[in-house]
């Protein structure tokens, strides 16, 4: 079953222009971390640089704190993930499936933190968080956001969806909830994993207000501090900046890259058409 | 088997996620602790351009190598998480020791009680040394609470002398009045570059226009005992009428990239002339060189042309000692070795700013009158003789009134209100400032 | 606050979202012990990090806080000042607008291009996955200043505006085009996610279920309507509920390339919030905390609106 030709290359053109739109932007910050400090900004628009300098990017990668910036956000950032999904994917699954006295209570009292504004209680949990010891450790960075409503409702929304059937032969089977949880669900969650998983780890990458609130251990420094260290309100180091974000968003790259496949076809399985 | 397993794990990973919220081992930050008879404290410094956090970081550096009574651990904070950083930790009982305090910010801070008093803690000598202009910046109801480091004019007209030549200007006179400025503004528009660029955006003009509302009215658009708001008075329609016609004429670039603070616009060519601070120097001499030989400045113009009409305001930093500071005198030993210690320490600042920000001591000038650098540097020399002495103090009042008057400033230059209404409801709106903050009377006394 | 006290009445919005469908077997079963362990974890790191402080933040709302000498007891005085606020109305209003140009356009060329992927090849497909999601892998202070760049008098946009003989436009210093300028980055920021989530769903639907409409003559837009979104009213309630209080929360975009203006035509509730809470007084603070939670009230209720309209409490019976 070949497919026209017509529509073939039809799809083909709109990949590539889908493509150039996106990548424009991050083909330009690549680029634009080859440009000097003030070229970044010339006007009108230039895409290439006059010259070709290694030096920004050489700067940073040379640059001790970096290096360590990116391992240690990076570690945090993945067990920030794992966490959250364990904790999430757990109570999505209660509220999906389960019957259990409170539960409207339970459920308004989770799914609310999802509307609270940042600022509300930026202050506030500052000082518990300081009550609890926690700053300058990882668990600071990690903890506080583990719990978190909009993901547990991506999940509860994604388990809804799961065919009653499923459940009800493995009932037959004389497995219990935890089991069922555990052995048809879990086996089954990997593409909506993936999806909020990289949503959960970009959030982490891309903290900025809530590290420098809760650390000042130089060695705990997450990559959005240490490349906030370029930006200032009086001259911005553009330059260093783009080349250092480029460097930044790598890992992210890479994960997508690897995970990307997870993203197919999966929740429905034997015995539903 | 399997049952008890599972049930492990539930419980298993119930008690990790609690237990894990409980285990976070702080190392603490040691403020104002004491080991081994050294006094460690934390000093905050708010970033700015890069040679200042340089400038701080070898100087803390120099003052803990050279004894071991007070160790400080300074820490940069950047300017836009400035306001959560401390308020946060002010809420948490763990503001720093020293900070640095915008002069704006001394009244209120010092109303509110954040603020030590510094005369018992500084030798008065070190208070006496501080120029008599600038000695009411830092304090209230006769006590000082801060040490003044630097002053800065927040706005300077810089222009280039190659391109008002090519234009058939002279670029040994520059526009005195603002009917000049317009003029000079209009012929150096061309299709390649605007004619000048000055801040547009209500939070930029908020501040930035301070000078401009003193030159215009000879006053703040606020009664001095701030009991009422002034902002109607026909003088500042002119203030109004001005900016709109720059920004109208279309002599300046209508979607700026950049914040009125960074000059970079100005240092890339793309504008022939530029309001802007002191620090803008500084700027230019370090990222943008080739400008400086193309570049000079001037009091920014009056509106009559009159030149002793104040223009700019001016702000600079301070430090401060934290009311909730365990170790007091420790920080204000760090402070008066810092700002009020050996002048050669702030005449290493100064150079290191290329002579972009003024001192507030009389003996850091007598120090710099010896520094060829310093007295041959022509840009020093035109901001600091006739520029600074007519320059004002920020004002000490809250930011919403000047963010309302930035406003209307903004309404009038993008038309979205006429020069009256935008003035009209600036005048209401800071009128319930001070109702709503009761400021009728709060104003600073010296 | 509306959704604690619907909790407590047992009425919104829990009526519509908490109940699965009533199993046909073991009706009224009840798992009380494995649910309240499976929402432990969630339940107690909440209360810890979100509910406390959240405790905490309405009782200084109380005070004219400060932290330095004893705060006023102010009552609810600081709520009435932030409701008497013409700025404070019209940044949600902002706010508003800007999430209805956002989430609606955003969902539609997600569904677009998740519909567009499902057709490709294998391979191609792997591609399109990984470049969607590029853009959010971008930090919005990066996004904000290459569109900045993008909107400049002498820029991209304008340029091609001179292609077909327009006028340059100021584009984020004019007050009507500011907003909708804004919102384009929001939009580039956002759509990867979104269509990575809705191919995820449509990856599930069955193709017998097209094919079976296409027995009965549907064209594509129609299986778009009857099968595609009826299939997908969980997931759409998902991304409406969180785009909308994700964008009418967005600080990052205003703040980086519009300052909030011109006039105040972007100045989103989080702006309008972090404008007030950058001056240092003890009234400053107050009235943002206070606008902060009000915000939250107003999220709070728009979503309750949602949850009505997109009801999607059952599992779909396969």
């Amino acid at each position: 079953m070949s497919e026209p030709l017509v529509r073939k290359s039809a799809k083909a053109v709109l990949v590539a222009l889908i493509t150039i739109s996106v990548m424009f932007p991050l083909a330009w910050m690549a680029i634009a971390g080859f440009k000097g400090r003030e070229e970044v900004l010339r006007s009108p628009f230039q895409f290439f640089p006059d010259m070709w300098r290694w030096q920004n990017y050489a700067d940073i990668l040379r640059d001790g704190q970096f290096s360590r910036a990116m391992i240690v956000t990076f570690v945090g950032a993945v067990v920030f993930t794992v966490l959250s999904l364990v904790v999430n994917s757990m109570a999505a699954y209660a509220f999906a499936r389960l019957e259990f006295t409170g539960k409207r209570f339970w459920w308004v009292y989770c799914i609310m933190p999802m509307f609270i504004p940042a600022m509300a209680i930026l202050l506030t949990s500052f000082v518990v968080v300081t009550k609890l010891g926690m700053l300058n450790t990882m668990a600071v960075l990690i903890v506080p956001g583990v719990a978190s409503a909009a993901q547990m409702f991506f999940l509860r929304q994604y388990y809804l969806n799961f065919p009653v059937a499923v459940e009800e032969a493995a009932m037959i089977d004389g497995a219990n909830r935890w089991q069922i949880f555990t052995r048809v669900f879990l086996p089954q969650s990997a593409a909506p994993f993936v999806v909020v998983g990289i949503g959960s780890y970009l959030a982490y990458w891309n903290a900025y207000v809530w590290p420098i609130l809760t650390i000042t251990d130089p060695d705990l420094t997450q990559i959005m501090q240490f490349l906030g260290t370029f930006r200032s309100e009086r001259g911005i180091d553009w330059g260093l900046l783009m080349a250092g974000s480029t460097l930044a968003s790598l890992p992210t790259v890479v994960l997508l890259l690897v995970f990307q496949r997870y993203i197919v076809s999966g929740v429905r399985i034997s015995g539903i058409k | 088997m399997p049952n008890r397993r599972n049930a492990i794990a539930m419980v298993i990973s119930a008690v990790m996620t609690a237990s894990l919220a409980l285990t976070g081992c702080s190392s603490g930050d040691g403020d104002g602790s004491s080991k081994n008879g050294t006094t460690t404290i934390t000093f905050w410094q708010q970033k700015f351009e890069d040679y200042q956090q340089a400038w701080f970081k070898k100087q803390v550096d120099a003052f803990n190598a050279a004894q071991t009574k007070v160790k400080v651990n300074l820490q940069v904070v950047p300017a836009d998480t400035w306001a959560q950083k401390l308020k946060a930790a002010q809420a948490a009982g763990s503001a720093p020791d020293v900070q640095t305090t915008n002069y704006g910010n001394i009244n209120a801070a010092a109303a509110n009680g954040e603020l030590a008093e510094l005369d018992g803690l500084l030798p008065a000598s070190a208070f006496d040394d501080i120029k008599a202009n600038v000695k009411s910046f830092v304090s209230a109801n006769g006590k000082h609470y801060a040490y003044p480091m630097l002053v800065e004019p927040s706005t300077v007209l810089y222009y280039r002398t190659d391109l008002a030549q090519a234009a058939g200007l002279d670029p040994k006179s520059p526009p005195k009045t603002w009917a000049e400025l317009i003029t000079w503004a209009q012929k150096l528009t061309t299709s390649k570059v605007k004619g000048m660029t000055i801040a547009s955006a209500a939070a930029d003009l908020g501040w930035s226009s301070w000078g401009l509302q003193y030159n215009a009215c000879g006053h703040l658009p606020v009664a001095d005992d701030w009991s009422k708001a002034n902002a109607t008075d026909a003088c500042y329609e002119q203030l109004l009428q001005f900016y709109k016609d720059l920004y109208q004429g279309g002599y300046m670039p209508k979607t700026p990239k950049v914040g009125y603070a960074d000059g970079s616009p100005y240092g890339s060519g793309e504008v022939a002339m530029m309001a802007g601070g002191s620090w803008v120097v500084g700027q230019l001499k370090q990222t943008f060189p080739a400008m400086i030989a193309k570049t000079a400045v001037a009091p920014f113009p009056s509106m009559d042309g009159d030149a002793t009409k104040p223009t700019a305001t001016l702000g600079g930093w301070t430090l401060t000692v934290d009311a909730k500071s365990k170790s007091k005198q420790s920080a204000a030993d760090f402070v008066n070795w810092l700002l009020a210690g050996d002048p050669s320490i702030m005449t290493d600042f100064f150079k290191a700013s290329g002579y972009s920000k003024y001192t507030v001591r009389t003996s850091v000038d007598q120090a710099l009158a010896g520094n060829a650098d310093a007295t041959s540097d022509p840009f020093m020399k035109v901001i600091s003789d006739q520029v600074v002495p007519y320059g004002k103090q920020e004002p000490a009042y809250p930011w919403d009134i000047a963010l309302a008057f930035g406003t209307a400033i903004e309404s009038a230059m993008k038309n979205t209100a006429s020069v009256p209404d935008a003035l009209k409801k600036a005048d209401s709106q800071i009128n319930d400032v001070i109702k709503k903050q009761s400021l009728a009377g709060t104003q600073p006394q010296h | 606050m509306a959704l604690l006290e619907s909790a407590r009445t047992g009425r919104l919005p829990a009526e519509t979202v908490a109940h699965g469908k009533p199993r046909r077997r073991g009706k009224g079963r009840r798992d009380n012990l494995t649910a309240y362990l499976m929402i432990a974890p969630m339940a107690v790191l909440l209360g810890i990090f979100v509910m406390w402080p959240l405790a905490y933040s309405l009782y200084l709302s109380t005070f004219k806080i400060s932290f330095y000498k004893d705060p006023q007891f102010v009552g609810l005085q600081f709520y009435q000042y932030v409701l008497e606020s013409t700025d404070f109305w019209h940044s949600i209003w902002i706010g508003l607008y800007y999430a209805l140009i956002v989430v609606p356009a955003g969902i539609l060329i997600a569904l677009f291009l998740a519909s567009f992927i499902k057709t490709l090849s294998k391979r191609m497909a792997a591609f399109m996955k990984v470049t969607i999601y590029l853009p959010a892998v971008v930090s919005t202070v990066i996004a904000s200043v290459l569109f900045t760049f993008m909107y400049q008098d002498e820029g991209v946009v304008n340029w091609i505006l001179g292609l077909i003989n327009k006028a340059p436009v100021a584009w984020l210093n004019d007050p009507d085009w500011a907003l909708p300028a804004i919102a384009v980055p929001g939009i580039w920021l956002g759509f990867g996610i979104t269509t990575l989530i809705l191919l995820a769903a449509l990856l599930d639907i069955p193709e017998s279920y097209y094919e079976s409409a296409m027995l009965d003559g549907a064209g594509f837009l129609q299986r778009l309507w009857y099968v595609t979104v009826p299939l997908l009213r969980n997931v759409l309630l998902y991304l409406f509920v969180t785009g909308f209080t994700l964008a009418i929360q967005m600080l990052d975009l205003p703040l980086i390339m519009t300052n909030g203006g011109p006039t105040g035509a972007t100045s989103t509730p989080n702006f309008f919030i972090f404008n007030s809470f950058r001056d240092m007084t003890p009234y400053a603070t107050s009235f943002s905390l206070t606008a902060s939670l009000l915000l939250f009230a107003v999220l709070g209720l728009i979503s309750v609106v949602i949850f009505r309209l997109i009801r999607s409490d059952k599992a779909v019976d396969g």
